[in-house]
Parts: C-alpha cells; sequence; structure tokens
C-alpha cells in the first residue's frame, strides 16, 4: 500500500479506520456484536397474539397456516409480477409503503396482527417489509420465513391474478 | 474545470467538510448500538453487516475529517467523502423510493431529533459531494503536510 497515492491513502484510511473501530469495539463496555442478530423464531405465538404487547417474531409454515385459519391478515412483500403468479388467498399485495399502510388500516388497526411473507427463507423482504411497518407503528408483526416456496409446496389455500 | 479554483476557497472547503464530518462522527461514535439501529433502518445493508458498519463508519469520518482539516492525506480522505456521500446519497434515495420515513441518523443518533431524510437530505450531501470533488480536483496543494507537495 503506497500512501503516497490517492488510493493508497483512501485503503489506508479504511484500514485504520477498522483497526481502530473494531479495536475499539473489543473493549468499550458498550460492545456491540459483529454481526446485528436475526429476527427471533417464535416456540408459540398464542401468547403473543393474545396479549397487547408490540410483537415483531419470524414464524414457522405451521404457525402461518394457524394464523392463517384465524383469519390473520397476510402481506406478500415479494414484487408485482410473483404475486400474480401466485400468492397465498387474501394476501395484500405490496405496493408502496404508504398504500400498503392505507390498505391495511382500511382492514383492521395497527395493532391487530399481520403476517408477512416473501418468497423463501433466504428471502430477507418480508423482513424489512416487517421493520417498515414496524416503524410506520404496526405492532403485531409476524415474519412467515418460508415465505411462498413453503406454503406453495404444501398446497395451502392460493391464489392467482392471472 | 475545478483546475482553477482558487487555494482559498479549497482550504474553505476542507474546512467545512472537515468541521462536518468530525461533528457528524461524534455521537455515533459514542452510540453505536443506536447508530446500528439507524443503518438497519435503511434496510439497504444485508447480513446483518449494519453492526460492523456502526464501528467503522464514525471513525472513518472522523479521521477524514481531521486528515482535511490537517492537511493529512488530503488526496485519500477528499476520495473518502466522494464515496461516503455517494452511498449516502444511494441510501436515502432508496429509502425515499420505497416510501420510508425515517430518521438521518446523518448528525445524531437520538430518534427524537425530528431530522427525518428528504429531498433537502440529498441535495445536502449533494453539495458536500460537489465541495469534495473540488478538493480532489483542487490545483495547488497549500496548507499539506502529509504527503509533502512536490
Amino acid at each position: 500500500m503506497n500512501i503516497r497515492t490517492p488510493i493508497g491513502q483512501a485503503a489506508f484510511l479504511i484500514l485504520f479506520s477498522c483497526i481502530i473501530g473494531f479495536g475499539s469495539n473489543l473493549v468499550r463496555g458498550d460492545a456491540i456484536p459483529w454481526i446485528a442478530p436475526e429476527l427471533e423464531i417464535a416456540d408459540s405465538i398464542a401468547q403473543e397474539t393474545e396479549s397487547n404487547d408490540p410483537v415483531l417474531l419470524a414464524i414457522s409454515l405451521n404457525q402461518a397456516k394457524n394464523l392463517f385459519d384465524g383469519g390473520i391478515l397476510f402481506v406478500d412483500a415479494r414484487d408485482d409480477a410473483y404475486y400474480t403468479a401466485g400468492h397465498i388467498q387474501g394476501a395484500l399485495k405490496n405496493a408502496f409503503l404508504m398504500e400498503l399502510i392505507f390498505s391495511i388500516e382500511a382492514i383492521q388497526e395497527k395493532n391487530a396482527p399481520l403476517v408477512v411473507y416473501c418468497g423463501d427463507p433466504g428471502c430477507g423482504d418480508s423482513e424489512d417489509l416487517a421493520y417498515d411497518l414496524q416503524d410506520s407503528g404496526f405492532n403485531k408483526l409476524y415474519v412467515f420465513k418460508g415465505g411462498w416456496l413453503e406454503w406453495s409446496k404444501a398446497e395451502y389455500p392460493s391464489e392467482s391474478d392471472e | 474545470m475545478t483546475r482553477y479554483f482558487k487555494v482559498q476557497i479549497v482550504f474553505f472547503f476542507r474546512l467545512i467538510i472537515g468541521i462536518i464530518f468530525i461533528y457528524a462522527s461524534w455521537d455515533k461514535i459514542a452510540h453505536p448500538a443506536a447508530f446500528a439501529t439507524a443503518i438497519g433502518n435503511y434496510h439497504a445493508v444485508p447480513f446483518g453487516l449494519e453492526n460492523m458498519m456502526a464501528m467503522v463508519l464514525p471513525w472513518l469520518e472522523l479521521l477524514v475529517g481531521v486528515c482535511l482539516i490537517a492537511g493529512i492525506m488530503v488526496d485519500g480522505a477528499a476520495i473518502m467523502c466522494i464515496v461516503m456521500n455517494i452511498v449516502f446519497i444511494f441510501a436515502i434515495s432508496q429509502a425515499l423510493a420505497r416510501g420510508i420515513s425515517i430518521e438521518c441518523g446523518c448528525f445524531s443518533v437520538s430518534t427524537e431529533t425530528g431530522d427525518n431524510i428528504g429531498l433537502e437530505t440529498i441535495l445536502r450531501d449533494i453539495a458536500y459531494l460537489v465541495m469534495s470533488f473540488v478538493i480532489l480536483y483542487r490545483n495547488e496543494k497549500r496548507l499539506e503536510f502529509f504527503p509533502k507537495p512536490v
């Protein structure tokens, strides 16, 4: 690394920042984990659903099906084309966030439970949307991690707009 | 076109950007967890890497600010200013495009500053970006101590 060249200097600044940043995190009292923790997976959701406490939890296929059978609203976090090709029966489309918020509020209150899902366990859109909705005041959110992949494999109620 | 900018203007821009970056780093260094949350709110960083960004980015801002003011590695500091401002503009734009209303987290990580992202935040970063380019493409290297101008 030649710190007489502009790029070398930039690389040096990044490297030095990493050393101080990571090093100080090792010794400070209010250290944070290296990787932000993933969403906690719920063991049981009965208690959370009935209480008034804020909830943001990941749920399994069976838990999602139980909530579906209980008439809980689902929101599809995937792009339009995927939603049109097939989605969980009755799920709302992920429009522009404000539009989606209006659509949900037309159906239920902000403290009513809501399930968000996307394509498969690897996609992060459902979690992102859940955090966006949480920032917008919704406080009982479940992220169905298995998403459309697990739901369609299980042949649970679905529909398409095609 | 920036080759003929006057030395005084370049030094003034170095001071302005330097002070802004040092000021911006202060609260973030003091509150890494809150800053990690602020980064996470943009939903633009994958795999939980917002925590690592929260550890490094404030120190990078501080170093860049000190280098610009002290006249040390000004070229490298200007490049990092450009890169950081482009990243900030991208992060804010994608959040706005998705209709997310969040605190900027630019100068303070407190959630009660009311400094929400918006068009003015992007314009502010564009102004910093322009100043950084002026610094990088300066014609004369005055009041710089390392590397010694030839």
